[in-house]
């Protein structure tokens, strides 16, 4: 009896409590309130209008300087973990940013409507807006999946880019991509990192088309890769806008079905390629590096010391890998 | 009554009534009216838990209770569920048995980017075969989310100032379908249930597309 009429007491309460509120609770599905707005949903986003979609992008540097564009990883990542590229503009590059379609504060589209092709077509797109003449060079800097996009793109153009830099690429064929993943998610079962992906399962579910619910529960999931005990090594959490969940689930399978080879032309790009992997990611390591970079004929393999798979957006791996990419672009310019 | 209220007070009311284990239902009709257990399985990732129930005085078989269960990892109070309500059984015809169960659900989970604490209800039937030494079922469980208060980390706010913490409404659901099955020896209960897990769309599956829950039980 007792305990009903506490268990009653604690309920009014929380009726008296709860009825002061004035609203009913957010829609987790509006724009802007659990991710925050595209470009297409808010025109104070910088953006450019590409490839029949409204891609966010940003440049650095004099626009006809030679052209380095960055591919961000993921797929659904996005490339506000690569600003530090910017310090490339300080040296004489016009350094272009965007965020894939999908991913980040681009434009999202139906599940249906990504392809490999038509993000690889969207490189070329990107390119043909920024550049000024046939004769202002072009080179590629793809971290992790953005290095596999790029391989993808200069394997279907392979006359059309001056220099590539690829960062942890996870393979270029896509058994090795598989093999990559697979020790990359390789987290202990009782791990919190791993229960910090699944558990909030629970807490949320979206429809195909309940884009932003899927993005925030991906991002959720993808804050797992700072996780002291990922094997992938960073230092922390990435930086980022938005997670990109339909894009990812879209070239993942579709990757899974159609099995991409991205080497099959790669013997008519003789220009030497500057491919980097970090020491401290234990699920990439030198002869995984070995081996996908084995597929261009003109590879420099280095590794960036005291870094994890996000060299690039960390300071001590960026430190390191800066005047690699510097000497190796200014080698061909 | 706004929707938030609303959803808040209907899952403490099922709270108050109060549980949700795997009950034989031949051997807890007499006897002790008290049980306690402990259990380990996958419940939306690697989770441990104890449950308590006791079986009241009435007409009809009914057994109220409670549980709380965790996830494994280095913080163990960050993400917690806590779960009450109550089983009937409804028809009884002979070894064959089927219940209904409800239950209100409060769980917790954090991470680098944000506290979810979210007010859940779970709605069961289970039947099947039951003896006083053994039995086996069919369960059908919906787990609705009903509302959950999110609350942006300062990492997360730092990273997208626009982000708004607050109660949202409703965050979702998932259908769980399986089999549960039984040992009984004197005054102990060894039992266990497995089975898959679907999103609310009948489509989409979480990272963890099924169940597992062993349990040991012991009636007083």
């Amino acid at each position: 009896m007792k305990l009903s009429m506490h268990l009653f007491a604690t309920i009014a309460a929380a009726a008296i409590g709860l009825s002061a509120c004035d609203y009913d609770g957010y829609e987790p599905n509006e724009p802007g309130r659990l991710v925050p707005r595209t470009a297409d949903e808010d025109a104070t986003v910088p953006s450019i209008n590409a490839n029949g979609t409204k891609l966010h992008a940003e440049t650095f540097g004099d626009p006809l300087n030679p052209i380095l564009l960055v591919l961000h990883g993921g797929p659904g990542a996005d490339y506000r973990s690569l600003l530090n590229c910017r310090a490339f503009a300080a040296q004489g590059y016009f350094v272009v940013f965007y965020d894939q379609r999908g991913s980040g504060l681009s434009q999202r589209h139906p599940k249906s409507l990504y392809t490999l092709k038509t993000l690889e077509d969207d490189v070329g797109a990107v390119i043909r807006y920024y550049r000024r003449s046939p004769a202002q060079k072009v080179f590629l800097l793809g971290h992790s999946w953005g290095g596999m996009l790029a391989t993808a793109y200069v394997n279907s153009n392979p006359t059309v880019v001056n220099g590539l830099i690829i960062g942890e690429a996870g393979g270029l064929v896509w058994k090795d991509v598989e093999d990559y993943i697979s020790r990359s998610r390789d987290f202990g079962l009782l791990s919190e990192a791993l229960n910090n992906a699944t558990y909030a399962d629970q807490f949320f579910t979206g429809r195909k088309d309940q884009h932003q619910i899927l993005d925030y529960k991906f991002a959720l999931l993808t804050s797992t890769d700072g996780a002291k005990d990922s094997p992938v090594g960073n230092e922390g959490s990435l930086p980022y806008w938005r997670s990109g969940a339909v894009v990812f689930d879209a070239l993942y399978n579709l990757g899974k079905k159609q099995r991409p080879d991205w080497t099959a032309n790669l013997a008519q790009f003789r220009t030497r390629v500057l491919f980097v992997y970090s020491q401290n990611n234990t699920a990439y390591g030198e002869a995984h590096a070995r081996k996908v970079s084995g597929a261009f004929p003109n590879v420099q393999l280095e590794r960036i010391n005291d870094a994890g798979h996000d060299m690039i957006s960390f300071p001590r791996g960026f430190a390191n890998f800066f005047p690699l990419a510097l000497t190796y672009l200014n080698g061909l310019r | 009554m706004n929707k938030v209220a609303f959803a808040i007070l209907s899952c403490l009311g099922a709270c108050s009534v109060a549980s949700a284990q795997n009950i034989n239902w031949r051997a807890f009709r007499t006897g002790p009216a008290s049980t306690i257990s402990v259990n380990a399985g996958l419940d939306y990732g690697v989770a441990f838990g104890v449950a308590y129930g006791r079986r009241v005085s009435s007409r009809v078989p009914i057994v109220l209770g409670a549980d709380y269960s965790f996830p494994a990892g280095d913080r163990l109070i960050d993400d917690f569920k806590v779960r009450s309500g109550l089983q009937i059984e409804v028809i009884h015809a002979g070894r064959f048995s089927a219940t209904a169960k409800i239950a209100g659900i409060f769980r917790r989970f954090e991470n680098t980017q944000a506290l979810l604490q979210n007010f859940g209800g779970e709605f069961a039937g289970v039947a099947g075969y039951y003896t006083r030494r053994w039995f086996v079922a069919g369960e059908v469980t919906f787990d609705k989310a009903i509302v959950t208060h999110v609350k942006h980390t300062k990492e997360a706010r730092d990273l997208n100032p626009g982000l708004v913490t607050g109660w949202y409404i409703p965050t979702g659901g998932n259908l769980l379908t399986g089999v549960q099955t039984g040992v009984t020896l004197g005054r102990t209960d060894f039992t266990l249930k497995a089975g898959q897990v679907l999103s609310e769309d009948f489509r989409t599956k979480p990272l963890i597309p099924f169940y597992t829950q062993l349990s040991y039980g012991i009636r007083f």
